[in-house]
Formats: C-alpha cells, sequence, structure tokens
C-alpha cells in the first residue's frame, strides 16, 4: 500500500463551458463539471443526453471545440488519451474491451503497461530485471483482483466468464496503476441483479480519499445508492446537479425520468 | 463473494510446464531433430536446413499476423535483406556468419522501421498492397545493383559459420538452434509487457490508448521485429543454401511465406514453424517430380486447410453446443 502513501495532494478533475458539435448535431451545450476526490459522482441523463461524448471529452478520445478541462490544474485539451493515462486518469468501456487472447491477469496486467519500464530485450530475454518486474506487475494485478473479490478467475480467458465478472475484471485493468481519477461507463450494462448488487459493492469498496470516481449510468436505483453527488444530463446540457436527494427532487429531473414519453 | 476471494495455492512457475504434453512433445522433436543426421542422407539433412532457415521466415509473418492483425505479401524483401548482408559482408570484408546474423537482424529492424514508419496508418489490404511493392522492386534492385548483389548471378556464400567442421552438419545444427532460440524468444514476449500490450492494441486500440499503448508504436513495433525475424531468416537461407540470387526473392517467395504463415494457423511455436518450413522447402524438393502440378497441389492443400480450419471451429462449436444454435 505504499503506492497510496506516496500520493500528493488530492487533485479534481473539472471540466468548464465544454462544447462540442458533430457536423451540425451539438452533443454538448457548455456542460461543466466539477469532480472531487474521495466521492463517486454519478453522470445520468436519457439515451443521447451525451454522457459517453463528456465522457470521451474527459479522456481525450473527443476533442470539444471550446472549453477547458483541467486536472489537478494540468489543462487536459490538448493531450491525447495516452498522455492524460499517465497523468492519472482511468477509465472502463461501456464496450467490453478485454482481449481475447489474453487471460484474465494478463488483460489487468494491461492496465500496468505505463509503469512498466523493462526494455525490449527483456521481452526476448529471461533477463533478471525483467523477471523481477514481471513477478511485480503479477502481484499488482493480482491485488487489483482481490480489491474486486475476483481473484479465482485470473487465470481464465475472457470469453469464458459472465459479463457481470467482466465488468469487475475491467474495473481491476482501470484501477490496477493505481489512478487518480477512474471513470466508469456503463459499469452496470447488460448486468443482471445480482450481479449489479456485487459491481455496487465492488465500487464502494475502491472509494479513497485522493480518487475521483466518476460513473456514467442508465439504472437510477444504482446510481442514486452509489453516487455522492450527481449530474443530469438532457440534450448535451447539465439540467441539474447534487446530492441524490436533491436531484430526486428537482422538477426538471422527474420530468424527464418520469413524466416524459422516457420509460 | 468469500470463496472468490481466497488466495488460491501460489502458482509454481515450472510445476505445469514440465508436465505439460505439448512441451513434453516439442522436447521429444528437438531431441530427434538432433540425433537425426546421425541417420539420414544428405539430401535431407540439407533440405531440413533449409526449412529451419524458412521457418523463421514463416514466424516473421505469424507475428505480424498474431501481434499485428496485419497481412505482408512483401517479406521477401526482409528475406533478401538478410540474405545479402550475409553474402555481401563475406563478399567484401571476408567475414562470416556470426558477423553477418547480427547485421543482417540490423539491416531488418531498420529496414523495417524505415517501411513501417511511413506506413502506420494503413492497414488491411492497404498495407498488404504496399509490402507487394517492395517485393515486386526488390529483384528489379538487386539485378542493377550488380556490384554489391552480383546481379542476375547473385553470389555465394562459401564461408563455414564453424571452421573446420563438416559443412552439412554444421549448417543443420546452426539453422535448427537458431529456429529453437527464436521460438522460445517469442514464446518470452508473448508474457512480456510489450507483447500484452501489442495484443491490447490488436484487440481493441481505442481501449489501448487509455493504457498508454499508443497504435503508432504498436505498429510500427509489431513491424520492425517481424522484418528483423525476416532478415534474421534470410541470413541462414543465404548460409543454408551456399548462395543467393534474386530467383530466390520474388514476389512468388513472399506469397509462399504467407501461405506457409496460413498453413501452420499463423502459430508461433516450433511445431507450426516447422510445417510452415517444411510446406515452403520440402513439399516443393519432393513434389518436383510433379512438375507443373506442383501450383496445382500447393493450391490444394491451402485450400484444404483453410476450410478445414473454418470449419473446424464451427464443427467444435456444433459438438460443444450439443447441434443447438
Amino acid at each position: 500500500m505504499t503506492a497510496i502513501e506516496n500520493r500528493s495532494v488530492p487533485q479534481r478533475l473539472r471540466a468548464e463551458n465544454l462544447r462540442l458539435s458533430f457536423g451540425a448535431v451539438q452533443v454538448l451545450k457548455d456542460v461543466s463539471v466539477d469532480l472531487e476526490p474521495g466521492r463517486i459522482t454519478g453522470l445520468i441523463g436519457p439515451n443521447g443526453a451525451g454522457k459517453t461524448s463528456l465522457f470521451n471529452c474527459l479522456t481525450g478520445l473527443y476533442r470539444a471545440q471550446l472549453g477547458r478541462i483541467a486536472f489537478g490544474g494540468v489543462p487536459l485539451e490538448t493531450l491525447p488519451p495516452h498522455r492524460r493515462a499517465a497523468l492519472g486518469i482511468s477509465r472502463s468501456f461501456q464496450h467490453m474491451a478485454l482481449c481475447p487472447d489474453l487471460t484474465v491477469l494478463e488483460n489487468v496486467m494491461v492496465g500496468l503497461t505505463l509503469e512498466r519500464r523493462s526494455g525490449w530485450a527483456n521481452a526476448f530475454l529471461p533477463l533478471p530485471s525483467g523477471t523481477r518486474e514481471d513477478a511485480m506487475a503479477r502481484r499488482k494485478a493480482l491485488a487489483a483482483l482481490e480489491s474486486l473479490g475476483i481473484t479465482a478467475v485470473a487465470e481464465i480467458l475472457p470469453a469464458e466468464l459472465p459479463p457481470g465478472t467482466l465488468r469487475l475484471v475491467e474495473i481491476a485493468r482501470a484501477m490496477a496503476g493505481n489512478p487518480k481519477a477512474l471513470l466508469l461507463d456503463e459499469p452496470a450494462a447488460g448486468l443482471n441483479a445480482v450481479e449489479t448488487r456485487d459491481l455496487m459493492r465492488a465500487l464502494q469498496r475502491l472509494i479513497r480519499p485522493d480518487l475521483v470516481v466518476v460513473v456514467v449510468e442508465h439504472d437510477m436505483d444504482l446510481i442514486m445508492q452509489l453516487c455522492d453527488r450527481i449530474y443530469v444530463l438532457s440534450f448535451g446540457q447539465i439540467i441539474a446537479h447534487g446530492t441524490p436527494a436533491e436531484v430526486r427532487a428537482d422538477p426538471e429531473v422527474v420530468r424527464i425520468y418520469l413524466g416524459g414519453d422516457d420509460d | 463473494m468469500s470463496d472468490l476471494t481466497q488466495t488460491e495455492t501460489p502458482p509454481q512457475p515450472f510445476a505445469n510446464r514440465a508436465l505439460d504434453p505439448k512441451t513434453l512433445a516439442t522436447v521429444a522433436l528437438v531431441g530427434l531433430l538432433l540425433v537425426l543426421p546421425f541417420g539420414a542422407g544428405g539430401y535431407l539433412i540439407y533440405s531440413l536446413s533449409l526449412c529451419f532457415a524458412n521457418a523463421i521466415g514463416v514466424l516473421s509473418v505469424s507475428v505480424l499476423v498474431r501481434y499485428g492483425g496485419e497481412v505482408s505479401i512483401g517479406h521477401s524483401f526482409f528475406v533478401a535483406l538478410g540474405a545479402y548482408a550475409v553474402a555481401i559482408l563475406e563478399k567484401q570484408a571476408g567475414v562470416g556468419f556470426f558477423v553477418g546474423l547480427p547485421v543482417a537482424a540490423l539491416a531488418g529492424l531498420v529496414g523495417g522501421l524505415v517501411f513501417a514508419y511511413p506506413s502506420r496508418r494503413l492497414s488491411g489490404i492497404y498495407l498488404a498492397v504496399s509490402t507487394m511493392a517492395l517485393a515486386l522492386a526488390l529483384p528489379e534492385i538487386l539485378v542493377h545493383s550488380e556490384r554489391f548483389t552480383g546481379g542476375f548471378e547473385g553470389l555465394y556464400v562459401a564461408l563455414d559459420p564453424l571452421a573446420g567442421l563438416p559443412k552439412a552438419p554444421q549448417r543443420y545444427y546452426l539453422a535448427l538452434a537458431l529456429l529453437v532460440l527464436v521460438c522460445l524468444a517469442l514464446a518470452r514476449l508473448r508474457k512480456s509487457p510489450q507483447g500484452l500490450a501489442l495484443l491490447m492494441a490488436r484487440a481493441h486500440p481505442r481501449a489501448a490508448e487509455a493504457f498508454g499503448i499508443t497504435r503508432g508504436w504498436a505498429r510500427i513495433s509489431v513491424f520492425a521485429l517481424s522484418a528483423t525475424l525476416a532478415s534474421m531468416s534470410g541470413a541462414m537461407v543465404a548460409v543454408a543454401s551456399s548462395a543467393v540470387s534474386p530467383n530466390s526473392f520474388t514476389l512468388w517467395s513472399a506469397i509462399f511465406l504467407l501461405v506457409g504463415s496460413v498453413v501452420s494457423l499463423n502459430g508461433l511455436t516450433l511445431v507450426p514453424a516447422l510445417v510452415g518450413g517444411a510446406f515452403l522447402t520440402l513439399v516443393p524438393n519432393y513434389l518436383a517430380g510433379a512438375g507443373d502440378w506442383v501450383p496445382v497441389l500447393y493450391g490444394a492443400v491451402l485450400l484444404g486447410v483453410t476450410l478445414a480450419v473454418n470449419s473446424a471451429s464451427d464443427l467444435r462449436r456444433i459438438l460443444t453446443r450439443g447441434g443447438r444454435p
């Protein structure tokens, strides 16, 4: 747990006035969010509200045309995804992105790529430094699996596992490198009730005072139980934010989620 | 959850590997190949030396397919780079294989980087066609730079790697040793951070970026690695066949390398590599009597393998699911 002690001052992830459009379609209209460490922030909204687009702007897959993004004061707008990853921003994917050729443990070890220093010589020759580093990476990956309670599947290929476990593997991979911000894109999509409950427990165990956790979700129950703060997106705009109780009481949110033609 | 969180007994690194029947079979095969020269004829030994050298070439294409998801129909270029490096070094500087091999590998690495950098955004059919341009240009380059390459005639490679020992066995054992070493290195690559990163980048390039693996790095690395292996294969081919000439490095040689890789199911271990190498070397040698039928037989085998492999996965699915869709 030395990695935790080495942490510097907790950093917040902020976006200000993000504007993103694809051609004539405005996907994000002046979206601002302030994501604090030590708590879980939820991002909800109907389909097509721009949740994943906002996510992709934060992680660098999309470039917002206007607006600012900063992590602990470091501007991110122009950094490509791998540079943002190097700053400690980690994510999971809505459509599972595990490599089918790699075992669960190896997939999680991919999450440690940025930490690894062994060069190409180590890739081909059994040099002691590379072997030591491999053992360390395995230990860290196993620790990440253990923190999510799935050590038992370490040596199994993803194709043989149920979606609930695969989600946890994705989160383990995102957590393996001890990130400072963890962005989870619909972690409960495609999971049954039991799997969702396990997922929620696992996520609650991940909270650390220095870790920004953001969850994009459709599942209202999950979000309401899990999150400390919630942002509600609709048609590319933040229409409400606050604690779960505040958001639930917001008339605009009620209209969108309960009164409209949305089920 | 408690049953899942329990840590299993610590893995014992070599306990499983030693008992693995596949590993045992491979070790037995290497043992057999080691004693073979004591009982086999000269022609078989010569053919097998070439087969081992070509097997490395097949592995180079398989690396590109497995780790890069790309296909090359121009790897004869990099094979020739290695082969001519050995031959030219011998002619101009009088140095033998043990200097030639590292120089050949370096030439392949540099050649691979020089080709891969501008083509790092190409994939699929576009990359394949641009590699084909390499293979097409190669014989012309070789013929026109006659002063170094010996033109149509090519060059002889006469120096024995290990002076004083009989020619045929030393080529055989060197080629076998190089092939086994390449297989061991590739087995290690699969477990290395670079290997994991390349496989991840191949499966989900955008997700890989989120973990610091850039697409450009992955594509350039895998191509350079593949080209290096191809050049090492070329160096060994030059020594095993005692000569290099433009005839041995045509577009057809490049296509056969790819065919060898397909027939070996892009395997990166010894047995598939030998199957691919045999397809390139032994089959044409022993089918030489069939004359014009050789391409037809090749085609038939290729079709057979492709169909069998594709239906095999279907068959397995039907069997394991008890016939349900």
